[in-house]
C-alpha cells in the first residue's frame, strides 16, 4: 500500500514539469494526491490512472473514488474556484480527504459535519496534518498517562496488593475464590511490569 | 497524618482555592483506583482500603477503620471512586495545610460525612472521632461547640457548622497575613543591619 503512493507521486512530479499542461496540472495534482487518501487503496495503479484522460479530466464518475458527501465537494470546488486559487483550496481539501479517509480506515464514520468543522480551521491545521498524518494515533497518545507515572502507580499497587493477599490468605484462606482472583491479578500485574522492563 | 513521600498521591496537586484536583489529576487517580480494583467491581473492599491507606499514610489501624466506616455510607463494605476521590482530596488538603479551606469549600459533603446518624446534626463525640482528619486540636473543638452551638443542644446543625468554617477560614487568613508581615519585617531588619555593618 505504501509503494503505490510513491509511484503515483513520481508520476505527478513528471506531469508538473510540463508547461503545456500547466492549466490542468493542478487538477492532476488533486487527483494524484487524492488517490492517496482513498479508503480502498487496494486497486492497482493501472486502474487508478484509467479514470482520467491525458488532460486530467475525470472520465469515470462511476469509479466511486468519491465517497458519499465528498464528490459534490470536489466538483463544487472546481466550479467555484479559479484555477489559480485551486492550489490552496485543493491542498486544504486534500488534507481533509486524507484525514477523513484515514478515519474510515480506522473504523470511524466520515460525516459531512465533521468535514465542515475541519474546514473551518485555519491553514495551521494543514501544516499540522502534513507533519502528523496519523491524527487518531497522536490524539490517543496525548490522552494517555505518561509511562513513568504508570510505572509508579503499578509498582505501588503491587506492593499494596501483595500485602492485601497475605490478609486474604489469613482471613478467608488460600482456597477462597477471592484469594485466587487476587493472586492471579498480582501475577498478571507482575508480568506486565516485567514486559515493560524487558522492552525498555 | 502524613502522606508517604514518593507515593503516587504525593505527586498529585490540589488546587489551593477550590481544594479539588484538576481533570488530568483525576484521570490519573481514576487509573490508580482501577489498578487497585482487583475484583472488577469499581470499588475497594475494607481489606484493600486498609492496605492502601496503611501504605500511603502514617494512620493507625483504628483510624483507618474509622475512616472506612465514615466513607462507607451505605454500609456495604466497599468504597466507590467518588468517596475515594473525596478521601484523597482530604488527605492532600491535610498535607498542604488547607484543612480549613477544604472544610469551607466543601462544607456540605464534610457535614454529611460527619453526620453519622443522619439526623442533620453533628455531635461532639463524632467530631472528636474525626478531628485528626482536619487537624483540629482538642481545645479548638471544645471552643467550636462553645461558640457556635447557637441552639444549645450540644450539637451542630449545618448552618452552625457553615458559620464555623467561614470564621475559621477568616482566622486562618488573618494569621497567615500576620505571619507574612512578621517575616517581611524580619527580613527588612536583617537587611538594615547588614547595611549598617
Amino acid at each position: 500500500m505504501e509503494e503505490k503512493p510513491s509511484k503515483v507521486s513520481l508520476k505527478s512530479s513528471d506531469r508538473q514539469g510540463s508547461d503545456e499542461e500547466s492549466v490542468h496540472s493542478d487538477t492532476r495534482d488533486l487527483w494524484t494526491t487524492t488517490t492517496l487518501s482513498q479508503a480502498q487503496l487496494n486497486m492497482p495503479l493501472s486502474e487508478v490512472s484509467e479514470g482520467f484522460d491525458e488532460e486530467g479530466r475525470n472520465i469515470s464518475k462511476t469509479r466511486g473514488w468519491h465517497s458519499p458527501g465528498q464528490g459534490s465537494l470536489d466538483e463544487g470546488y472546481k466550479a467555484s474556484h479559479k484555477p489559480e486559487e485551486l492550489d490552496e483550496h485543493a491542498l486544504v481539501e486534500l488534507e481533509l480527504h486524507r484525514g477523513s479517509s484515514m478515519e474510515i480506515n480506522l473504523g470511524e464514520k466520515d460525516t459531512a459535519s465533521q468535514i465542515e468543522a475541519e474546514k473551518s480551521s485555519s491553514m495551521s491545521s494543514l501544516n499540522i496534518a502534513k507533519h502528523m498524518p496519523h491524527r487518531a494515533y497522536w490524539a490517543e497518545q496525548q490522552s494517555r498517562l505518561p509511562l513513568p507515572l504508570m510505572e509508579l502507580m503499578e509498582n505501588e499497587a503491587l506492593e499494596i496488593l501483595t500485602k492485601a493477599l497475605r490478609s486474604y490468605q489469613l482471613g478467608i484462606g488460600r482456597d477462597h475464590f477471592l484469594t485466587k482472583e487476587l493472586q492471579r491479578y498480582i501475577e498478571g500485574l507482575k508480568k506486565r511490569r516485567s514486559k515493560r522492563l524487558y522492552v525498555n | 497524618m502524613r502522606l508517604k513521600q514518593g507515593s503516587f498521591l504525593w505527586y498529585l496537586y490540589l488546587d489551593k482555592i477550590y481544594c479539588l484536583l484538576s481533570v488530568r489529576n483525576v484521570k490519573a487517580l481514576a487509573e490508580y483506583f482501577h489498578i487497585l480494583d482487583v475484583h472488577g467491581k469499581n470499588t475497594l473492599n475494607d481489606v484493600l482500603f486498609y492496605h492502601f491507606l496503611r501504605h500511603v499514610t502514617d494512620l493507625k489501624k483504628a483510624q483507618i477503620n474509622i475512616v472506612f466506616d465514615m466513607l462507607d455510607w451505605n454500609a456495604v463494605g466497599e468504597i466507590g471512586f467518588e468517596k475515594f476521590y473525596m478521601l484523597v482530596c482530604m488527605l492532600l488538603a491535610h498535607q498542604n495545610h488547607l484543612e480549613g479551606q477544604f472544610m469551607y469549600r466543601h462544607s456540605r459533603p464534610v457535614f454529611d460525612l460527619l453526620d453519622l446518624k443522619g439526623d442533620l446534626r453533628i455531635g461532639a463525640k463524632n467530631f472528636e472521632m474525626y478531628r485528626f482528619l482536619f487537624n483540629i486540636q482538642k481545645q479548638e473543638l471544645k471552643d467550636l461547640f462553645h461558640e457556635f452551638d447557637i441552639t444549645g443542644d450540644n450539637r451542630l446543625n449545618y448552618q452552625e457548622f457553615k458559620l464555623y468554617t467561614i470564621i475559621y477560614t477568616d482566622k486562618l487568613q488573618k494569621r497567615q497575613k500576620t505571619e507574612e508581615k512578621g517575616k517581611g519585617e524580619r527580613k527588612r531588619s536583617l537587611y538594615s543591619k547588614c547595611h549598617i555593618k
